[in-house]
């Protein structure tokens, strides 16, 4: 099993889920961060926006699924056709185990 | 080293910090977020829930065309629920203990929506106050 955690922009999260949902993954846990990038934020005129809000969009999935739910996200997340500075990034880490509490089942 | 990732209901917030503390870890993380779980899929499960929706709905206020309309939007999955995200680091062999520690704490009759659990690999751990690292550190 793995966590997918993409950093997208807020106003793409929506389409983010709505696609991700589409494509067979419904669950999903998502924050409001504020980060910065490579890019050390933005600079507007003398004023250096370092805080810049973003979605954090959390998923655990099946280690075969990774591709499809990186693929998903590109697609959506990106803006323009070529995407654009602050699009996000996209990590994935291992996960060992996997609980539902309702019914304390092992598993996703 | 494990980090555990639970995302729970609301108001179990305290119910699990009780639990923590009994299980004998007493530090955490907590962070409100929003998500949404698996497709409920079972055509009784969603009735009964609507049911139960509607009847907690005040007709002197609401138009009953609304309440539907949003007792639905809640249950065909297109929102997110908000939800309390508990992050604990734990020594190995304390992990089953705590998981079932968060397990019996946030069981409720409801069933679905009770939330997840999830134990990721952390490799290191540093404190800040002394600069120790690894199990000494928790």
């Amino acid at each position: 099993m793995l966590l997918i955690r993409a950093v997208v922009r807020p106003e793409k999260k929506d389409e983010v889920l709505f696609e991700l949902s589409q494509a067979g993954f419904h669950a999903a846990t998502v924050i409001d961060v504020v980060g910065r990038g490579k890019q050390k934020g933005i600079k507007i005129g003398g004023v250096v926006y370092d805080e810049i809000p973003k979605a954090l969009i959390m998923l655990a999935v099946r280690d075969e699924d990774k591709k499809d739910v990186i693929d998903v996200v590109l697609r959506a997340a990106k803006t323009g056709v070529k995407g654009a500075y602050g699009d996000g990034k996209i990590f994935v880490s291992p996960v060992e185990e996997a609980y539902t509490i309702s019914s304390g089942a092992v598993g996703l | 080293m494990k980090e555990i990732i639970a995302v729970i209901r609301m108001n179990k917030t305290s119910a699990t910090k009780k639990a923590l503390v009994a299980a004998g870890v007493a530090g955490f993380t907590a962070i409100k977020v929003q998500g949404r779980g698996k497709l409920v899929e079972s055509p009784e499960a969603i009735a009964g829930r609507k049911a139960k929706l509607m009847d907690l709905a005040i007709d002197d206020i609401s138009e009953p065309e609304e309440t539907e309309k949003l007792v639905t939007g809640f249950l065909d999955g297109s929102r997110l629920f908000p939800r309390r995200l508990f992050k604990i680091v734990a020594k190995d062999d304390e992990v089953s203990k705590i998981v079932d520690a968060l397990i019996q704490a946030n069981r409720t009759e409801n069933r679905l929506g009770d939330g997840k659990i999830f134990v990721l690999p952390i490799y290191d751990a540093v404190r800040v106050r002394t600069g120790e690292y690894g199990e000494e550190a928790l």
